[in-house]
């Protein structure tokens, strides 16, 4: 298993989750918009993991013989919620907003990889300042300090 | 590649050109030199400091001006080192090897640290309101003397940030410093995690809910009971009736009380007077001369917010006019500092000259009054004739002064307001008369005092105290709610013995205090953002409280316990809780106030809101006869008075446990976590004493220790102690061996009208010990070196002279490249004019930037963190001077000395005309603060624990923070930010609409906590922004920023912030100050038009009702 840290900028990191999350599955074969679930990104700071009632909408009904389902339907019972392990983490200092990067009709696999190929997430990009700071250049966005760190 | 290789052309460039200008340097100079935009050594523009310095106009502490007063510096290292004792400091040798061994630890790890791994935890059920990362905002109402509408913004569950509701017209958006702290304690970690009880020998058990309720309902059937409590408006003293009469006592047994006797004592006056217990609800703007007895409106007052916002926008300069306040004062108060006169009188003699006011109105024949009401006053006037004139003598003021004085106030829309809010007097009622009178001469009822629509209630009932102190010996049980007796009632009074006498007390708390001691159990309450109410604080006007987070703690509501106690005595009253209750007496409002909507949904809506209302009105009878109440007047003191006031931070001590209040420094002393004696330079003189020196303050047999503190502008027989310190130790960390209680000194007193308790007017004693204690005081002896583009005052004769003219602030000759301007342009205006020093916004800004609070030691060491400031300066004599608060942020210059100084890039120009500070690149060099001319940038000494919930209270609490805000560890430099967590939230909400930021999007935490609107922030790129337009203004100025109009440039730092000039009535002491009024340039001369001078206002609706 990999920890941060392991490569400097963390590219490859793939931590083990509490269930074997198939992203292929729901946002590949069966083409669920990324923000049905992650619903934060285009209104907040955070896309946010999404909260168990969502995942139980619709595995009230649909693969509830399947082993992870019952881990969560498991959990939803006791109301519990599942700790998932934080793949994409941007250190303290630094004030990442989801919401203009969506406004601005960037894509979510630009930072995050294609996952419609993955399984559980695992960082695609390095996410270093100068990779971020590429971008803001190439694209015509603020390159001030402060855009990042206040 | 290709971008480098650009780049680095550029740089060679400039180069080039630095380089040329290098070798023709005598020639170029020469033309600045000429053109006077550079100054050699002989024709400075300003006196550069000499060794001696001279006598400006300006002083920052009387050592300035009386060099024996001050702290000489031999004394004062000789003081210091004996008072932090060598064992404190020293490292001992086996801290040594802890230490040593530690730093080993760390040094062997740091080279293979790993990012730490962080879960994610998703809600299982996300409520529909909250999208982690958004804000959810809570309307409710602080239970406190404003009664304000206030916002809770939450996050994720958490209150981080409290602010004003701007519809709320009591708050109008502004809340005052003990409000903006409150957060604070409500995280705060000594509140108790469970009900507590004495069993056996005194010992304090935790005990469960259920044990100690079942207990407390077995004490109370059948007994006698009775209910200590602080005021309130809403339907919580109803409440208390209903449950006294429940569990059979009698609903006198309630009793009020509160340290702000100013209530009770106009509540009284006006029952004299009118036959109604109510208070004025002052419309401010609406005046242009306003006369002060000894009035506290903008410190602590009755609705301190409501008043200041409503004066600054009628007494401060606009478009020609500027609004007179007249004060007679015998302490400096942060409201004296508004006054565009000031006279310092004689302790007690408020009541005499207040008289003589009224005598001068008689005899300009005021039109105004009825003829019954002029003959009633005319006989109460010339019955006190020989205390008229005991009074002018003592205070040194003549009749004449009085009958200008009366002549120009009926000339203008007058108001008297008199009383201080705390330190009442044996006479505070008959002050509160005379005020009466004088009101009705000038006319000011119906206009800018109402009594007879939206009149103010009291929140609490007079004589209570005294039925209290007689009466409760024969209790069986008393519960104490929310209130501190022990502490805050003086104990001459005997308050103890009594409490001690009651066989069960019962105290409810939301943080521990004096009173628990006396207390058989100690139950944990609700913090006011944990709890239901309701206030009514103008008659017709309801505004509500709701709880804004889950309980922290076990704790209870304190009406939730008595409806407990109710049920199991087996008496239950017919509410589940108090928030049943409450929905059942709004029935009523809703009958009037409903709107079609059913009563649940009413209830809801106005919860959303937080108020509702429609002015009540009543008439009242004409003014009745007041001689048998002027029978009881007491004649003043001789000698050195005591003045015991309210704090208005501390107030009397309720909020002292919130390390944030405790470190924001008085206003006018600049003194904080300490209690000072302030008495005038001369009394210093006469008694032996100065700054530092510790004199026995005696009254009769009892006497307190306490440092002075000589502060110009007080009467020379007033002694002044602020209320607040002093507590026992054994309660919190934070303010244990904390400042002293002056409340001890007092003699049981109490004015004979109102029954309110006597804490100004007694005579005490001074002696010098010798001693020297060192005040923890942020601001003293700094060199201003004469400088007079610091603060400015503008004659209002040159300003409306001038009023078309604008001001060209941006365009100073120099050498920099022109900067590149991005879509915007922050900046800020600051009009200092209308600063009273109330440090709202300094609190504010700790709360919302995650600022710590440092503690004594550090504060000593000048290790202040505070990113706002306000400085103070005295003008004009010193014995009254006038005095000027400067709210100090970093100025965010243009051309920031702070920024090339810096090795690391950690401080750099924003394109948005922000001066920006990267924590993460900062590697503490400290070269920025050295370079900062303007002394606002902060260094982080050590790391502020943030990331630990531990028992230190001094810690911010790791909920409390704002999570927008980075927080920074040891080594750190930081500053104003211009709250760009603020702007970078309003840009982005721009974004998703479509648009760019309009004005009003974004207020900084500072702008929004302002009381009197003298902070405006925005846009200047955009010319038609209020900060834009008031660049322009004639008063407008930077800091150190020279003259421009005589092509003066100061040190040409361009900051973002501009100072507007303080306008000054010609011939008032204070524009002695700076400006020569000679010579103006013809600059361009546009108009700015001032209508944006004023905010747009909630009033109460003047046509409801």
């Amino acid at each position: 298993m990999y920890t941060p840290g392991d490569t400097v900028d963390n590219v490859g990191y793939h931590p083990d989750q509490p269930i074997e999350f198939p992203h292929d599955l729901h946002a590949g074969d069966k083409k669920i918009a990324c923000q049905y679930c992650h619903s934060g990104a285009r209104r907040s700071a955070v896309a946010g993991v999404p909260p168990l009632n969502t995942c139980m909408g619709c595995h009230k009904l649909v693969a509830t013989d399947k082993d992870p389902i019952k881990f969560l339907k498991e959990k939803y019972d006791k109301n519990e919620p599942v700790e998932w392990t934080k793949v994409h983490d941007m250190p303290d200092f630094v004030r990442f907003s989801h919401q203009p990067h969506i406004l601005a009709k960037v894509e979510c696999k630009t930072c995050h990889g294609d996952l419609t190929t993955m399984k559980t997430a695992k960082q695609v990009a390095p996410l270093q300042m100068g990779w971020c700071i590429d971008c803001h250049i190439n694209n015509g966005a603020s390159t001030s300090c402060q855009t990042c760190h206040y | 590649m290709r971008f480098e290789s650009h780049k680095l052309f550029r740089i060679l460039l400039n180069e080039a050109s630095v380089y040329k200008m290098k070798h023709n340097t005598d020639k170029d100079l020469q033309k600045l030199v000429d053109t006077k935009e550079v100054y050699l050594r002989e024709d400075l523009p300003f006196e550069a400091p000499n060794k001696t310095i001279e006598k400006g106009p300006l002083f920052r502490s009387v050592e300035e001006v009386s060099p024996e007063l001050g702290e000489s510096p031999t004394e004062d290292s000789a003081s210091s080192s004996s008072s932090l004792k060598s064992e404190e400091y020293s490292l001992q040798r086996r801290d040594f090897m802890k230490l040593f061994s530690a730093s080993a630890v760390v040094a062997s790890t740091v080279s293979c640290v790993r990012r730490p791994v962080e879960k994610v935890v998703p809600y299982v059920h996300q409520p529909l309101d909250q999208v982690p990362g958004v804000a959810v905002n809570y309307a409710t109402t602080e239970p406190g003397i404003n009664s304000l509408g206030l916002i809770i913004k939450t996050r994720e569950g958490r209150p981080v940030i409290v602010e004003g509701n701007s519809q709320h017209p009591l708050s109008q958006g502004a809340t005052s410093a003990p409000i903006q702290a409150s957060i604070q304690t409500l995280y705060h970690p000594e509140r108790p995690k469970s009900p507590r009880a004495k069993m056996g020998n005194n010992k304090v058990f935790d005990v469960k809910w259920n044990e100690v309720l079942e207990k407390i309902s077995s004490l109370v059937k059948g007994k006698k009971v009775g209910i200590f409590t602080g005021g309130s408006t809403g339907h919580r003293q109803k409440f208390f009736k209903d449950f006294l009469k429940n569990v059979g006592s009698e609903e006198t047994r309630l009793y009020t009380y509160e340290s702000q006797t100013l209530v009770a004592a106009t509540a009284t006056a006006y029952k004299i007077a009118f036959g109604v217990e109510l208070l004025p609800r002052n419309s401010l703007n609406k005046a242009n001369f306003v006369v002060g007895f000894g009035t506290e409106f903008q410190d602590v007052g009755i609705a301190s917010i409501y008043d200041t916002k409503s004066f600054s926008q009628g007494q401060s300069y606009r478009r020609g006019t500027l609004g007179q306040f007249i004060q007679f004062e015998s302490r400096y108060t942060n409201t004296g500092t508004q006054a565009t006169e000031r006279h310092p009188i004689a302790p007690g003699d408020e009541l005499g000259l207040n008289l003589s006011f009224v005598k001068a109105l008689l005899a300009h024949k005021s039109k105004k009054g009825s003829k019954a009401e002029i003959s009633s006053i005319e006989k109460v006037v010339s019955s006190q004739e020989d205390y008229i004139a005991a009074a002018l003598k003592r205070s040194g003021l003549e009749q004449s002064l009085f009958d200008q004085l009366a002549d120009k106030a009926l000339k203008n829309k007058s108001v008297t307001l008199s009383g201080q809010s705390g330190g009442a007097d044996e006479n505070a009622t008959l002050l509160q008369l005379s005020c009466i009178m004088s009101n009705i001469l000038l006319g000011a009822y119906g206009t800018i005092m109402h009594i007879d629509r939206g009149w103010m209630k009291p929140r609490t009932n007079p004589m209570d105290l005294q039925r209290f102190l007689k009466e409760s010996s024969d209790l069986d049980v008393l519960f104490v709610i929310d209130s501190n007796p022990a502490f805050t009632v003086p104990e001459s009074t005997g308050i103890k013995q009594i409490l001690e006498k009651i066989p069960n007390v019962v105290s409810i708390q939301s943080f521990p205090n004096e009173t628990d001691e006396y207390a058989s159990f100690m139950l944990n309450g609700h913090h006011f953002l944990e709890s239901w109410g309701d206030e009514e604080p103008v008659a017709g006007f309801y505004s509500t409280r709701q709880p804004v987070v889950r309980p922290f703690t076990n704790s209870k509501q304190a009406e939730d316990v008595l409806l407990w106690v109710c049920a199991h005595i087996g008496k239950p009253l017919p509410h589940a809780d108090y928030r049943s209750y409450l929905k059942t007496q709004w029935k009523k409002i809703h009958a009037v106030l409903g709107n079609n909507l059913s009563l649940d949904r009413f209830f809801d809506v106005i919860l959303r809101t937080g108020f509702v209302g429609k002015l009540k009105r009543q008439s009242l009878s004409p003014l009745k006869d007041l001689s048998a109440s002027f029978a009881k007047i007491k004649t003043m003191e001789e000698g050195y008075i005591l003045n015991a006031y309210l704090d208005s931070r501390l107030t009397d001590g309720e909020y002292a446990e919130s390390p944030l209040l405790q470190e924001t420094p008085d206003g006018l002393t600049s003194i904080c976590w300490d209690t000072w004696v302030a008495v005038s330079p001369n009394t210093a003189k006469a008694i032996g004493a100065k700054y530092n020196k510790v004199i026995e303050i005696k009254s009769g047999s009892k006497s307190l220790k306490l440092a002075v503190y000589p502060l110009p502008g007080l009467h020379d027989l007033s002694v002044v102690i602020p209320r607040g310190n002093g507590h026992s130790n054994n309660i919190s960390k934070i303010f244990a061996g904390i400042g002293k209680d002056p409340l001890p000194l007092l003699n049981a007193a109490f004015d004979p009208l109102s029954g309110v308790i006597v804490t100004s007017g007694q005579k005490v004693e001074l002696t010098p010990t010798g001693e020297t204690y060192r005040l923890c005081a942020t601001q003293k002896h700094n060199d201003i070196a004469n400088r007079t583009d610091i603060i400015k005052f503008l004659p209002l004769s040159e300003m409306s002279k001038n009023e078309a003219k604008s001001k060209d602030l941006d365009t100073v000759p120099d050498l920099y490249p022109e900067l590149e301007v991005g879509d915007y342009r922050w900046g800020m205006s600051v009009d200092f004019g209308k600063c009273n020093g109330c440090s709202s916004c300094s609190v504010a800004c700790s709360v919302e930037n995650n600022i710590p609070s440092v503690g004594r030691e550090q504060i000593m060491m000048g290790r202040t963190m505070t990113w706002i400031r306000s400085d103070r300066y005295f003008s004009g004599s010193v014995e009254n001077p006038k005095v000027t608060f400067q709210p100090v942020m970093c100025q965010h210059c243009n051309h920031a000395p702070c920024e090339p100084v810096c090795p690391v890039f950690a401080t750099t120009h924003d394109p948005e005309g922000m001066n920006a500070q990267t924590y993460n690149r900062c590697v503490g060099t400290r070269y920025c603060a050295n370079a900062c001319p303007y002394k606002v940038r902060r260094f982080n000494w050590f790391t502020h624990k943030w990331n630990i919930i531990d028992d230190n209270p001094i810690h911010r609490n790791p909920r409390a923070l704002n999570p927008d805000v980075t927080v920074r560890t040891r080594g750190i430099m930081e500053k104003c930010t211009f709250c760009v967590q603020r702007v970078r939230d309003a840009k982005h909400k721009a974004k998703a609409d479509n648009r760019k930021v309009r004005e009003g999007d974004i207020k900084t935490a500072c702008q929004q906590a302002c009381p009197s609107d003298a902070i405006i922030f925005g846009d200047l790129k955009d010319p038609t922004s209020r900060v834009a337009k008031l660049r322009k203004d004639y008063r407008a100025f930077s800091m150190l920023g020279g003259d421009p109009e005589h092509k003066h440039y100061g040190i040409k730092t361009l900051p973002n912030v501009t100072y507007l000039a303080q306008v000054t009535h010609d011939g008032s002491s204070s524009n002695s100050g700076s400006h020569d009024s000679g010579g103006h340039s013809d600059e361009s001369k546009d108009s700015t038009g001032h209508d944006h001078d004023h905010d747009h206002r909630h009033e109460f609706n003047d046509n409801e009702g």
